[in-house]
């Protein structure tokens, strides 16, 4: 009996870490994901907003509201360390002749709202680096690798 | 404490596997199942690990699995809604509208630059097989009423001109890593599926972004348009007092007066010369801010009269230069290059390379041929009465397409009644932002929303 049961508790364990843990990181991802729509639908709707200022006060709003679901603190966010210094903000524009998209940069003739810009077609909000996650594995701890979510919402509309 | 079970239950308790081992009664249970124990010491570990392993692996593993679904949906879903709103945003009310939905659609998960939508833990483009797993993105459909829209009726579609609304269905495979491990599993994989509906929105009583000129009503009874005349163009003429009365400018059959809306920013940081300000307003529709009343309109609000460009006589050499610069600001959705009588605008040259012209510059006589991206057209509100020296009540907003001065691509900046052509055309495009305060009407200009 006994013997069995060093045989196989082990298994049994390793298994139900193991899917704890992928339940782990997919919960992970899933919420990281669900961050980033936040703040690019919140950040989409909004108007004047300064992309080209880090310190836009709507952008510093939508960062917050993303993390915490208020929009004057960015303290204890939904997904454990993630900070809005985090956040990556692409702005782009369509080519009307081409249908490409590219870059808009912070010009009056880009996206800078200080100098005039007009605003931005789409929005991609992302994660600069990523959201680094190191799995365990029965005492084993995996290399850690980054969650890279992201999404592209249009800018304008509710 | 060891429990004592009566005979019948130990009896019960027996293996399927080999010869039973006679009870005799009264013997202790625990006794019975010890010896028997000892003697297949080894059969059962090897049964757990090749019949319950797999079967406590996969039931374990499909729930992480549904967990993977579940966000794989989800991303699914951001796709869809982004491609929804993004043609949605296009939907103008022109033949070629359609079209330019679509393709803003697909922007939205194009896989060029790297940042489009994705799905899968953002590894599969949507759209595309990547592997063995395959994603459908069909172009979208349109609409004309929200209700046909959520039903997705194929039989209810409409093109071009009359697309409201807009649905977008979406497909992609997700692997399954731990429901193979089942016995009755027999796909590796399973569909996911989104969908999404945009469109514009129920009229507005609050509009941003739109354009500070006012208009008076010709019939303001008429709930619908304001007693305008859908594809008529209209000679817009500063109002002015007094004789000769301007005449039409060509290709305008009829005269419409209209005057600029006081949107001053007293605490612009940028481009703070008035003029500057006028020229922002009409090439691109009122800057965005956080204050309403300073981005926006509100039906049933009181309005005056821009100061610096009050009316004068008619007979009088020209417009005031505010009103000038209205028109220049109109010409930028035109052409890059400043009119002469533009260049007393402050910081004109820089103002100039902002906003770009329309693709389309051409004059037409129904609005549904026109194939520009939006540009030409203006919001304006519709007023109770036109005046200068008194309160303006917002009745509504309206739409019109500016066109170009007879035989030209461009309007006339240096006109001295401050005139320019613009068609009506209702209430077709959406504006960039506006709110519904509760206010009761049956038509006018919306913002795109998501239904579902």
């Amino acid at each position: 009996m006994l013997v069995e049961a060093v045989l196989f508790i082990p298994i049994v364990l390793a298994l139900l870490i193991g899917t704890v843990e992928l339940a782990k990181l997919t919960y992970t991802y899933h919420s990281l994901q669900k961050v980033m729509y936040s703040l690019a639908r919140y950040v989409g709707t909004q108007q004047g907003v300064n992309f080209c200022d880090e310190n836009d006060p709507m952008l510093v709003a939508a960062k917050n509201f993303a993390l915490t679901g208020q929009t004057d603190t960015a303290e204890n966010p939904s997904v454990a360390g993630l900070t809005p210094g985090m956040f990556q903000i692409r702005i782009e524009r369509v080519d009307p002749a081409t249908q490409q998209l590219s870059i808009c940069d912070c010009s009056a003739i880009g996206c800078d709202a200080s100098q005039g810009g007009l605003p931005p077609d789409f929005i991609v909000v992302s994660l600069t680096n990523g959201y680094t996650v190191r799995p365990v594995f029965l005492g084993f701890s995996v290399d850690p690798f980054p969650l890279r979510p992201s999404v592209r919402v249009p800018y304008g509309g509710t | 404490m060891a429990t004592k079970f009566p005979i019948n239950v130990t009896q019960a308790i027996v293996s399927p596997v080999g010869p039973r081992q006679p009870v005799s009664p009264g013997r202790p249970v625990r006794q019975a199942i010890l010896s028997r124990a000892k003697r297949e010491r080894g059969a059962t570990a090897v049964q757990m690990l090749v019949i319950l392993v797999p079967v406590a692996f996969g039931l374990i593993g499909f729930a992480v699995d549904l967990g993977m679904l579940y966000s794989a949906k989800s991303e699914l879903q951001a796709a869809a809604n982004a491609m929804a709103l993004a043609a949605a945003q296009r939907l103008i009310g022109t033949d070629a509208a359609t079209g330019a939905a679509t393709l803003a659609s697909q922007s939205t998960i194009e896989t060029g630059t790297g940042f489009g939508n994705r799905y899968n833990f953002n590894a599969n483009p949507v759209g595309q097989t990547t592997g063995s797993l395959t994603s459908v993105a069909p172009e979208p459909s349109f609409y004309a009423a929200v209700a046909d829209a959520r039903g997705g009726d194929n039989s209810t579609t409409v093109g071009g001109s009359a697309a409201r609304h807009v649905t977008v269905s979406l497909t992609g495979e997700a692997s399954l890593l731990f429901w193979s491990f089942l016995p009755l599993a027999t796909e590796r994989k399973t569909t996911i599926a989104a969908r999404a509906v945009a469109g514009i929105s129920a009229p507005l009583c609050t509009a941003c972004g739109i354009e500070p000129y006012a208009i008076a009503a010709p019939d303001a009874t008429d709930p619908v348009n304001f007693g305008f005349v859908p594809n008529i163009k209209y000679s817009f003429t500063y109002l002015c007092s007094g004789n000769p009365i301007p005449p039409l400018l060509a290709p305008g059959v009829q005269r419409v007066d209209y005057l600029l809306l006081n949107r001053l920013d007293p605490n612009a940081l940028i481009f703070t010369d008035e003029s500057s300000q006028v020229y922002r307003d009409l090439a691109g529709g009122l800057p965005g801010s956080t204050i309403t009343t300073q981005a926006c309109f509100t039906m049933n609000n009181p309005e005056l009269v821009w100061a610096n460009a009050t009316p004068g006589a008619c007979n009088a050499l020209r417009v005031q230069p505010l009103v000038t610069a209205g028109l220049c600001g109109l010409d930028s959705r035109f052409e890059s290059t400043t009119s002469a009588s533009c260049t007393g605008i402050a910081e004109v040259d820089t103002l100039a390379t902002i906003y770009p012209p329309d693709p389309d510059v051409l004059d037409y006589d129904i609005y549904t041929d026109y194939t520009g991206t939006g540009r030409r057209i203006i919001t304006i509100p519709i007023v109770d009465v036109l005046t200068a020296t008194n309160t303006m009540t917002v009745l509504g907003f309206r739409q019109f397409l500016i066109s170009p001065t007879l035989g030209g691509t461009n309007i006339s900046t240096n006109d001295t009644f401050g005139r320019f052509v613009a068609m009506y055309v209702g209430s077709v495009a959406p504006v960039r932002q506006g709110r519904f305060n509760g206010c009761q009407q049956a038509a006018g200009p919306g913002k795109v929303v998501l239904h579902q």
